[in-house]
């Protein structure tokens, strides 16, 4: 063994922990799920699959929603992130994690707000008499909610690396604006780009949610088909068919996300350009209608829901403080809290172990490959003694979110200088203090991003409630959904109140996850990473 | 005293082509030496200050200082310090800091290592910008505090790496003198390595040109 | 083992935790049929000692599946309201019709339907929202009554009309109570659901309503009666706290307290009717298939369903 920085044991080590949580949590119990239901395999099951005009339908159909909403969270997300992150504005902070709420609230209750909005009795109707219930629009939209905050996020990260000598000299040699964008911005953001839309592709094609609810069963997607057929019909053999074909369509678009990272991550350059306030009226202009894309996407939704439950009355109120609420804010927020732990360990072993492998990296994406029916059903037969315990329900909750970390702080280590970590080495530093006193500080940003994306993840709790539950472990949302399992109004405001009690907690969350830093000597707060490189492009 | 003894290392790169970097390089350096390598981008140059720090492993041959093999000496463990083209100032750290950083992982207080880095400072005329943060100053400034974080810190060894490719002539000139007079002060052995014969022969005692993985000696 | 509507008042659990010296640890499984999937998923090494929540379309499945043991003792003897089947202990029951909005009728002037017929003509086009047998437990009740109603080929061709008149389907109840139902902000105002929804609608009402805003159709063929049962798991352990569960769960108490908790009526003879339910009145008639047949033809039929309705 050498002992050089380039020593390949800390990686494997580093690799240990996630690869082994992921072996345990989804291989594991998709093997075992696939020996069951592949046992019963044979030629006829297939040649029906293949055969099934029907789901060639529902797959074409989930390909293209998919790509839609991918297209359109990109039209639209990245003009407002570039406002975003070259326009300050008072409130610009607020925004930003505001932007993160659609995750947090429980997908019934979204649906409550859009409608509320767009639909048949909705404010939209009543101004203009249209109303969208029914429609595809509606269905895009649903997706778009929830998938919006992705792409701005990252692109407003990103943008906020570009540098600023390599602008300036774009435009001296006679660029023009837009030209300049198209030739320096687009290429030094598209990584981070990239990766975002893979994330909106691979939820929208897993095609549980607002889409769902909106819709109804007509677009329903391929994951839909084989939750039914594994959690109602018990027809392992189709199902597990049907979960090998989506996890292998989903696959390559995981293994060519990473291939495009690892191609076109470069360490930035120099310095970042800076915020300004808008001057005149077509920068103002510019700021309301970024502003107003946002409220329509994702705001009005949420805000028809908080109007509700100001209105609610004392009876709905009320239910805040009973002791079954109490117990399942505690349970909501020990929970999340524990899985943003797990979820933060595990994100960043593996991105400093994934830092120059292609495979290592897609692997960072298969929670999200995977059919979590598949993965639910499979933990059943695997550990049917463990179905219904406390740390496999903290694991689901870390193994949905570490992906975020993950992503967001492999970006970040990408665009460091690998000649910082060896100047830091030849001062005397081993590894880990090199991480801990170089490498971490640089990346903390995208760091908190990651962080906050995956709190916002355990507290909307998606696909969790496929497993088993307890009903000393109500959260929030476990509340929410009995509510709205029986019918009377006052469970329905109820249900609004205890949603907008999560949305609370989720900001605060977001608060204290993304706070600006103050260094050591309580100065005024850093700016975004900036690396001393080269002085002209 | 730093001799390396049949250095051999061959890059590959993804699609399958090699170059040969270094094939069976001998080299001495003497104490309190300045010796100087010359070539053009590519020729493997920058390789072989990383070999010597530690930070890649050679293929095949021996790299010895004061009698010690290095082969099982991490970096951090070496005294050697690298000097880069973009300077490499921490941006989380204002420039005492910067400064300080080695004198941290040696064991000192942090408050000790400032006060020790802002005389160091005050001898290089930056102790103004002692607390700024590292992109606020000029390319040049940016370097002087990079030589003197490297030091401060005592080190055996110093290696530079196209210190001062990245400023203008002008700049260029004056801090070569400047360096050349500060690392002859402190007597540290060193190991130059640029692609400016004139700033070389300034510099150094003895010069080599790496070409094809091998040092011819110029002077 | 419950579904996740299982819902009992604290005190009373705590009480029978009490009685009987056993710590009650109750883990719910999702929609009726979602559970009872697990249960024969791992039935090698069950993961609960009883189950609640086998009702009369699940039952024949769950004793073909070998995943319920007999049980003989008193609950089991003592005749009730709607029996059940053989060693599995009816506690309620509940029939699965078609709500209409009170308000939406009055104001549009539209008479009530009468027949499955009418509601496939044009004049009732879009006002039905279904749920999808396959994911709901109540939509497949729904679906089973329209094809012992009407006779199964009648049935498949009743549902193709529909399909054509704009029936709306959707995943499980509460999206199509809270997201499709005029009541609540949709546009549909007949919607599948309990015939016992309008007392609860009343009961959970912010103004303190004295009559219903909505009602139960009951027409013919689209009345479904759902019992529900508890059993033992086999290959459970605590086989005597199991029992006394049994018991309990048809002791007076707790069978007037899932009236107003769970919203279905007490299997036990003889319980008071709370007054809320009195808007709740049964259905005289319901059209339930053989038990047998569902169990035989069931997973046929949900496939037929979802060709004629969905693909």
């Amino acid at each position: 063994m050498n002992a050089t920085g380039a020593s390949r044991w800390p990686t494997l080590g580093l690799a240990a922990l996630p690869l082994g949580f992921l072996a345990l949590v989804v291989v594991a119990p998709l093997v075992r799920l696939s020996t069951v239901a592949l046992a019963d395999v044979d030629g006829a099951i297939l040649a029906a699959l293949v055969r099934d005009d029907y789901l060639r339908w529902r797959l074409a159909w989930t390909v293209l929603q998919a790509l839609l909403t991918c297209l359109l969270a990109l039209l639209i997300g990245l003009p407002v992130a570039w406002v975003l992150a070259r326009r300050s504005f008072p409130g610009r902070a607020l925004v930003l994690r505001l932007l993160m709420l659609p995750f947090v609230v429980p997908t019934l209750v979204a649906a409550l707000g859009v409608l509320a909005v767009w639909g048949p009795r909705g404010v939209f109707a009543s101004w203009t008499g249209i109303q969208w219930q029914d429609t595809p629009w509606l269905l895009l939209y649903g997706n778009l909610f929830f998938n919006l905050c992705l792409v701005v996020r990252a692109a407003v990260e990103a943008l906020e690396r570009v540098s600023a000598a390599r602008v300036a000299a774009a435009r001296t040699l006679g660029a023009t604006p837009w030209r300049a964008f198209w030739r320096v911005e687009w290429p030094a953001i598209l990584p981070w780009l990239a990766s975002a839309l893979c994330l909106v592709f691979l939820y929208t094609f897993s095609g549980f949610g607002l889409a769902l609810v909106l819709g109804g069963q007509r677009f329903a997607t391929i994951e839909v088909e084989i939750y039914t057929l594994v959690a109602h019909e018990l027809k392992l053999a189709p199902a597990g068919l049907l979960a090998l074909a989506m996890l292998l369509l989903t696959g390559l678009v995981a293994l060519l996300y990473a291939w495009v990272e690892r191609r076109l991550g470069a360490p930035a350059r120099a310095d970042h350009i800076a915020r300004t306030r808008p001057s005149g009226l077509w920068q103002w202009c510019a700021v309301w209608l970024a502003l107003l894309a946002l409220l329509l996407l994702c705001a009005a939704p949420i805000l028809a829901i908080a109007l509700q439950v100001l209105l609610a009355g004392a009876g709905a109120w009320s239910v805040l403080w009973e002791p079954e609420t109490l117990q399942a804010l505690w349970n909501t927020v020990r929970f999340t809290c524990a899985a943003l732990v797990l979820a933060t360990l595990l994100g960043v072993t593996h991105a400093l172990a994934a830092r120059r492998s292609t495979w290592l990296r897609a692997a960072a994406f298969l929670p999200f490959v995977v059919s979590p029916v598949t993965v639910a059903f499979g933990l059943l037969l695997l550990y049917p003694a463990w179905s219904a315990s406390l740390p496999l329900l903290i694991g689901a909750y870390a193994l949905l979110a570490y992906p975020f970390v993950a992503n967001a702080l492999g970006a970040a280590l990408d665009s460091l200088p690998p000649s910082l970590a060896q100047v830091a080495r030849t001062l005397g530093a081993s590894p880990l203090r090199v991480f801990w006193r170089v490498t971490l500080p640089l990346v903390q940003p995208a760091l908190r991003r990651g962080m906050a994306f995956a709190a916002a993840t355990a507290l909307g709790e998606f696909a969790v409630t496929l497993f088993l539950s307890r009903p000393e472990w109500a959260t929030l949302t476990t509340l929410i959904y009995e509510r709205l399992g029986r019918p009377g109004a006052s469970n329905r405001a109820q249900a609004l109140v205890l949603a907008a009690e999560l949305m609370l907690l989720a900001l605060l969350v977001f608060v204290l996850i993304d706070r600006p830093v103050r260094d050591r000597d309580g100065r005024r707060p850093l700016p975004p990473y900036r690396a001393a490189g080269l002085p002209h492009a | 005293m730093l001799e390396l003894t049949a250095v051999r290392k061959t890059f590959h790169d993804p699609a399958g082509a090699h170059w040969v970097l270094a094939a069976g390089l001998d080299l001495c350096v003497g104490p309190g030496e300045t010796v100087a390598v010359l070539g053009p981008s590519g020729s493997g140059k920058s390789t072989l200050l990383k070999m010597i720090a530690g930070l890649e492993p050679p293929d095949a041959g021996s790299i010895r200082f004061d009698g010690q093999d290095l082969a099982d000496v991490p970096p951090e463990r070496r005294r050697f310090a690298l000097m880069f083209q973009d300077f490499a100032l921490f941006p989380h750290l204002d420039v005492q800091d910067n400064v300080a950083f080695g004198l941290i992982e040696q064991g000192q207080r942090r408050a000790q290592a400032r006060a020790r880095a802002l005389e160091l400072l005050a001898v290089f005329g930056l102790a103004d910008h002692a607390r700024q943060q590292v992109w606020k100053l000029s390319g040049g400034e940016q370097q002087r505090v990079a030589l003197a974080r490297a030091l401060i810190t005592a080190p055996r060894l110093l290696l530079l790496d196209e210190p001062f490719s990245a400023l203008d002539a002008e700049l260029r000139a004056s801090l070569r003198d400047e360096f050349a007079q500060r690392i002859a002060a402190a007597g540290i052995t060193t190991v130059l390595v640029t692609h400016d014969e004139a700033e070389a022969r300034a510099m150094s005692q003895r010069g080599f040109r790496l070409a094809a993985g091998c040092l011819q000696r110029l002077w | 083992m419950a579904h996740a509507s299982f819902s009992l008042p604290k005190p009373l659990l705590a009480k029978f935790e009490s009685d009987a010296g056993v710590k009650l640890s109750i883990i719910k499984g999702g929609d009726a049929g979602e559970m009872l999937n697990k249960l024969i998923l791992t039935r090698a090494q069950p993961i609960a000692d009883v189950v609640f929540g086998i009702d009369n379309a699940l039952v024949v499945k769950a004793q073909a599946a070998n995943v319920l043991e007999a049980y003989n003792g008193p609950a089991g003897q003592r005749p009730a309201v709607v029996p059940l089947a053989a060693g599995v202990v009816a506690v309620d029951y509940g029939f699965v019709t078609i709500n209409y909005d009170r308000a939406w009728f009055a104001k549009s002037g539209l008479a009530l339907p009468r027949s499955l017929d009418d509601l496939a003509q044009p004049a009732y086009r879009n006002l039905l929202a279904v749920m999808h047998p396959a994911t709901s437990s109540p939509g497949y009740a729904f679906m089973l009554s329209t094809i012992a109603g009407l006779g199964e080929e009648a049935a498949f061709t009743w549902w193709g009309r529909m399909r054509a008149n704009g029936v709306k389907v959707t995943k499980g109840w509460s999206e199509a109570y809270y997201t499709e139902f005029t009541r609540n902000g949709g546009t549909r105002p007949l919607v599948v659901s309990y015939a016992s929804s309008p007392a609860a609608e009343v009961f959970y009402s912010k103004e303190k309503l004295t009559e219903p805003p909505t009602g139960s159709l009951n027409l013919k063929g689209a009345v479904f009666r759902q019992v529900e049962g508890v059993a033992l798991v086999r290959g459970g352990q605590q086989r005597e706290a199991a029992r006394r569960f049994i018991e309990f769960l048809r002791s007076a108490p707790v069978q007037e307290a899932l009236q107003t908790t769970m919203w279905m009526y007490a299997a036990e003879p003889g319980t008071a009717r709370p007054e809320v339910l009195r808007h709740a009145a049964e259905p005289t008639a319901f059209d339930n298939p053989p038990v047998e047949a569902i169990a035989a033809r069931g997973a046929d039929w949900v496939s037929r369903w979802t060709g004629v309705v969905l693909k």
